[in-house]
């Protein structure tokens, strides 16, 4: 049964922030897109802006990890 | 690192003026810049015969780039050198005929093309009724084509029903299906009861096709063989249309160099904008790299004569803050590109490019780190390097891909890593610092990472101590608090983990407490924001683990997968596919995310963007 918990934290962990992120970048990723088209300039911009939100997914990957390697799995 | 610039003092009898200015673009060193106001100086202007050449050739020029843009094809190069008396007539003509030709011909291959799209719409029916229209209709036959849209097939029977009472079975109906799903029906009835054919064709809802414009009038037989004919002669006429274009296209060269020459004198016109002057004299300010000023004054006085002097302005005189250039050596300069993503550092603070050059590809091999993506990568470098010319971006890109590449190499062989544990299983590669795949070593490199990223964010704030100390001293000690204080949390944090002595943990807090007030006083309220905010950017460094993780256990997956297909082929093309997906994620998210560390974690602690482009007033060229 431990194993069940351990497992299911591990995954929420890493499934609330990727879904955090998801939503994030749907609303960057139109308006980078339209900002694009306008002005071309802005793509580096735009990549930092898209790579922001995925902090949270590898920090939520961290933290499964520690989670797994606490609990020996 | 940023050259160092000297603004220079250009000054002289206002007549040598016009050739003071040839001279200057021929040097190409000086990126001119509106000299300081003075009450014997009148700021530069152009006469009334001046602004009038300057009209006619932006006319010229429009002209030209014009004809240019309409010739298409390669962007020719200028001649070899421009003549001495440029034959502004002849040149103002020839750009004229041709933008007027090429527009024509631009026109008239336009029109062609939309006449045999629509005409290519019809072709489908052309095609199915064409033999019946080539033999031709008997005379006193009416011929309609009518559409069925796809669904309505039903109404066929219906039609033939009426046509059958109507006409006494006195007519001809021929259905052919189209790609689309509707059906076309070609109707041919007797002349005499074309009227009360058209008015059973309305009452039916059905749609007659219309023929495309240019063939209203006339009727389906005539048209039909008409638009076929039509249809097969069009693409003659754009093959002359196209050679006529590569006739006019000798004359590319010629306009290139008109455009050229153009382009110079206005750059001149606009020079004497930016030359102030008084009864008798001229003044011309710009800016030149320190180490090329000699040269400019040695040039200028040899080609304009000694009544030109130059002088050098001080540095407490300049008005207006001096452009940038960037000049790294040889091993650093791909890594401008990536500097050059955002825009330039201010004159007189860091370029952070030789800082990305070490760090970038460090990062970039940390997360990969794997011998047989490295080999991959450095192979697909050699060739972009080998199909690229000197000094272009993709030149750039190819130099930080191989460099990106040694570093994957080098952290493949520390890691054991080759296509994942394939060089495990296949040569015994041993790993020789960290094994990826083990949670204990995993939790190393971590540890690994968030240390790289301390050392990282306390360089950045050096750096920020450096660039700041000259201009805003309490902005520099500021920053410095940070680092120290940066320094002295993560000693804390080692002490209570007890990597340090536990014994030292009193008095890192205690010099933590002492510092911080002197903190608050540097930098305002926000400081302790902005202390924890450093925290979090130097705990963003777990992305290197984070992604190098996945990276190497997506490529263990492969081969896994690959080993479970169960016959050598199928696991072969399966394991090279999967680790070719695996290689383009391992070129993109590096990248993006090795980037991102540095605009965000890294510069954010001392680039000072919003510098000035030098642009040397020099002879025009293509970009």
């Amino acid at each position: 049964m431990q194993i069940f918990w351990i497992t299911l934290s591990a995954a929420t962990a890493i499934a609330i922030p990727a879904l955090a992120t998801a939503w994030a970048q749907s609303r960057i990723g139109p308006a980078a897109a339209a900002s694009l088209a306008e002005k071309p300039e802005l793509s580096t911009t735009v990549i930092v802006m898209l790579a922001i939100p995925e902090t949270m997914s590898i920090l939520g990957f961290v933290v499964a990890m520690f989670i797994m390697f606490r609990a020996g799995g | 690192m940023i050259l160092r610039m000297s603004r220079a003092r250009v000054l002289g009898p206002r007549a040598a003026l016009p050739r003071t200015l040839e001279v200057l673009q021929d040097l190409g060193f000086l990126h001119l810049s509106a000299p300081a106001s003075a009450p014997a100086l009148a700021p530069g202007s152009l006469s009334p015969r001046e602004l009038r050449l300057e009209r006619q050739l932006r006319r010229m020029l429009d002209d030209v780039e014009t004809a240019l843009a309409q010739l298409g094809g390669k962007e020719p190069a200028p001649g070899p050198s421009p003549p001495p008396a440029p034959p502004w007539t002849a040149w103002a003509r020839s750009a004229r005929r041709t933008r007027h030709e090429a527009d024509r011909l631009r026109e008239r291959t336009q029109a062609l093309n939309e006449e045999r799209a629509l005409l290519a719409k019809y072709q489908e029916v052309m095609t199915a009724f064409g033999g019946l229209f080539q033999r031709g209709v008997a005379p006193g036959v009416r011929a309609y084509l009518v559409v069925l849209r796809s669904g309505q097939g039903a109404n066929l029977e219906k039609l033939r029903a009426l046509l059958d009472v109507a006409l006494r079975k006195d007519y001809e109906l021929r259905s052919h299906p189209l790609a689309g799903g509707e059906l076309v029906l070609l109707l041919l009835v007797p002349v005499g009861t074309a009227a009360h054919v058209e008015r059973l064709l309305a009452e039916s809802a059905v749609e007659q096709v219309p023929l495309p414009r240019g063939y209203e009038g006339q009727s389906l037989t005539d048209a039909v063989p008409r638009m076929v004919q039509r249809l097969h002669a069009i693409p003659g006429e754009l093959a002359e249309l196209d050679a006529l274009r590569a006739r006019m296209s000798e004359r590319a060269a010629g306009l290139a160099l008109a455009r050229a020459v153009i382009q110079d004198r206005l750059a001149r016109l606009d020079g004497l904008r930016l030359a102030a002057s008084s009864a008798h004299a001229f003044v011309l300010e710009g800016w030149i790299p320190t180490t090329n000023l000699p040269d400019l004054v040695g040039r200028l006085a040899e080609r304009v004569g000694p009544e030109v002097a130059v002088e050098e302005v001080a540095a407490e005189q300049w008005t207006a803050e001096a452009p940038v250039v960037l000049q790294n050596p040889r091993l650093f300069r791909p890594f401008q590109l990536l500097v050059g993503m955002l825009p330039l550092p201010r004159y007189g603070t860091i370029d952070p490019t030789p800082f990305v050059a070490i760090f970038f590809p460090l990062f970039f091999g940390l997360m990969v780190g794997d011998v047989g993506y490295g080999l991959l990568l450095f192979g697909t470098g050699l060739v972009l390097r080998w199909r690229s010319i000197p000094a272009s971006r993709l030149r750039a890109v190819s130099e930080i891909a191989i460099g990106c590449a040694l570093f994957t190499v080098i952290f493949g062989v520390l890691f054991g890593e080759f296509f994942g544990d394939l060089g495990r299983r296949w040569f015994g590669m041993r790993p020789l610092v960290l094994d990826r795949e083990e949670p204990r070593d995993i939790v190393s490199f971590l540890g690994l990472c968030v240390a790289l990223g301390l050392v990282h964010v306390v360089l950045g704030l050096a750096l920020g101590v450096a660039s700041a100390f000259r201009g805003h001293r309490r902005q520099a000690v500021g920053r410095g608090l940070s680092a120290v204080m940066i320094l002295l949390i993560a000693a804390a944090l080692l002490a209570v983990l007890k990597v340090l002595p536990h014994a030292l943990l009193t008095p890192l807090v205690v010099a933590l407490l002492v510092l911080f007030p002197l903190l608050v006083v540097a930098e305002g309220l926000v400081a302790p924001v902005e202390l924890l905010s450093t925290v979090g950017n130097i705990l963003s460094y777990a992305r290197i683990m984070a992604l190098g993780t996945a990276s190497v256990m997506l490529a263990v997956v492969a081969n896994r997968l690959a080993g479970a297909a169960g016959s050598l082929v199928v696991g072969i093309v399966f394991g090279l596919l999967f680790h070719l997906v695996n290689f383009l994620l391992a070129l993109f998210s590096p990248t993006i995310h090795g980037l991102r560390l540095h605009y965000v974690e890294f510069f954010g602690r001392f680039y000072s963007p919003g510098g000035v482009q030098y642009r040397p007033f020099r002879h025009w060229r293509t970009t």
